[in-house]
């Protein structure tokens, strides 16, 4: 009995000692989350950190060269973090998981395509916008059924869970499967296993452009255009400022020049 | 506050409903079959024949020594390049009983080993053949031993079937990100997965208790 009591308190001292070792944030100092002065703690340690899927080319990815991070989003939001004078710090996780880690204080800041809506709004500081762009529809290359919104009634499509894509997916009628990413509903497009997927329509320009894939093409362009923003913690005093930097990169050219270099014309306005 | 707990307490019917018709089912038939297949690959491994034990071993070494999300991906997403194209459903149920195929195998063959060898010696001299001995006097033994070991291949496996989500397959897991999704309330919805499943698997282990006394009603100490 004696031995029996012993082991549950060492069970117990070891779990509870796990926990204390895996909580807070990956590089070890400890994010508050309420009534808390973000920007504070961040010229304080000198890093911005910056939560980002790296699967969703051509805005947050892994070069196939060098391996390493890069996209429209990573340079935006390094150019962000050297308006404040402090480095990034990049965390890389499906986007599904992404809004409860910037909840959970393991980064302050979203940069990953955040379409701006208003349950979003409601939850979240979200910056002035650093994208404008348009969603499209993507099918088969030999559907010929999908040709506009009507359409999407009834079939099947395939969306990340947290995107915004998945609301317009289920707003326009269709059945919608849970995937991680576009690399997904892409694969399970061409298996025949759904019938359409929504996505960006810069996103789907670059998979054309760099794969060559003539599977699968735009069927149309949905009329919700999309702004999108980086994401913070509601009232997490980081707002201003960060939509301060995005104003100068604004004004001096630099997302322009982010912009042209990636996709050969300006969709930061 | 008070409205998050409202969200919790709707959303116990629906986790619960990914429970019963995937969870559960999933878990069940994989176990099953790969009981089925797990029994086949232990007698094969204890086979003298070369080729049969060492076809049995392979089998084995794959299955344990690769991740089982990896092993659900290829089946779902690679297969179709070889032009096989499963529901979500029997994919992840060929998975999982694959899986537990390769683990379970394990128990069982040192449960076989385990039946002293006097056993086997005095059916023969009955004139019991090796079918028959397997049958009627090693594998009922054996089952006791296993049973501790299988137990936790089955418990393991309720768990791992939270896997499936990712490839399309509704169950409970599946369920409480589409309900945190739109809501954001991810700690709430994993936090209520974790229990539920937290609860089915301590009825399981109350279950395996059971069994063990049944089993053990003839075993004299």
């Amino acid at each position: 009995m004696k031995r029996a009591t012993f082991l549950i308190g060492l069970a117990t001292a070891l779990t509870t000692g796990l926990a204390a070792c895996s909580g807070g944030s990956p590089s070890g100092e400890s994010t508050t989350t309420a009534g808390e002065d973000v920007l504070a703690q961040i010229q304080e340690s000198g890093v911005l950190k910056v939560g980002t899927e790296g699967t969703y080319s051509p805005f947050t990815f892994h070069d196939p060269q060098t391996n390493d991070l890069t996209g429209y989003d990573v340079e935006v939001v390094t150019a962000v973090a050297e308006q404040l004078g402090v480095e990034p710090e990049f965390s890389e996780t499906q986007f599904d998981a992404i809004f409860a880690g910037l909840e959970a204080g393991r980064y302050d800041v979203i940069a990953n395509q955040v379409t701006i809506n208003e349950e979003r709004q409601s939850r979240y500081d979200l910056s002035d916008p650093y994208t404008v762009s348009t969603g499209v529809v993507v099918t088969r290359t030999d559907d010929t059924e999908i040709t506009s919104i009507e359409d999407v009634e009834g079939r099947t499509a395939a969306q990340s869970a947290t995107s915004n894509w998945h609301t317009l997916a289920t707003d326009a009628g269709a059945q919608v499967e849970t995937v991680e990413g576009l690399t997904q509903s892409l694969a399970l497009l061409k298996q025949g296993r759904i019938d359409l997927t929504f996505n960006d329509n810069l996103a789907v320009l670059d998979y054309l452009k760099t794969t060559g894939d003539t599977d699968v093409k735009i069927a149309f362009e949905v009329d919700e255009g999309g702004e999108q923003a980086l994401a913070m913690r509601k009232d997490s005093g980081l707002l201003d400022a960060i939509n301060g930097a995005l104003e100068e990169l604004r004004a001096n050219g630099t997302l322009t020049e982010i912009s042209e270099k990636w996709f050969g014309q300006d969709v930061s306005q | 506050m008070n409205e998050r707990i409202q969200l919790v307490l709707d959303s116990v019917v629906p986790l619960l409903t990914g429970a019963v018709a995937g969870t559960i089912p999933l878990t069940l038939i994989s176990f099953t079959v790969g009981l089925a297949i797990a029994l086949v690959v232990a007698l094969m491994r204890l086979s003298r024949r070369r080729l049969v034990s060492g076809a049995a071993r392979a089998y084995v070494s794959v299955v344990r020594g690769t991740p089982l999300l990896v092993q659900l991906f290829i089946i779902f997403y690679a297969m179709p390049s070889f032009g096989v194209v499963l529901d979500p459903f029997p994919s992840a149920v060929i998975a999982f009983s694959i899986n537990v195929g390769g683990y379970a195998s394990e128990a069982i063959r040192a449960a076989i080993i385990a039946v002293p060898r006097g056993q086997w010696e005095a059916a023969q001299t009955v004139g019991m053949g090796y079918r028959m001995t397997m049958r009627r006097i090693v594998l009922p033994q054996a089952l006791r031993v296993a049973v501790p070991s299988l137990s936790n291949t089955f418990i393991s496996l309720v768990k791992d079937t939270s896997l499936a989500s990712t490839i399309l397959v509704t169950e409970m897991m599946r369920k409480a990100q589409e309900i945190a999704a739109p809501s954001f309330a991810f700690l709430e919805l994993y936090t209520l997965a974790a229990a539920i499943y937290w609860v089915i698997c301590f009825v399981l282990s109350a279950g395996q208790y059971r069994l063990e006394r049944r089993l053990s009603r003839y075993v004299t100490v």
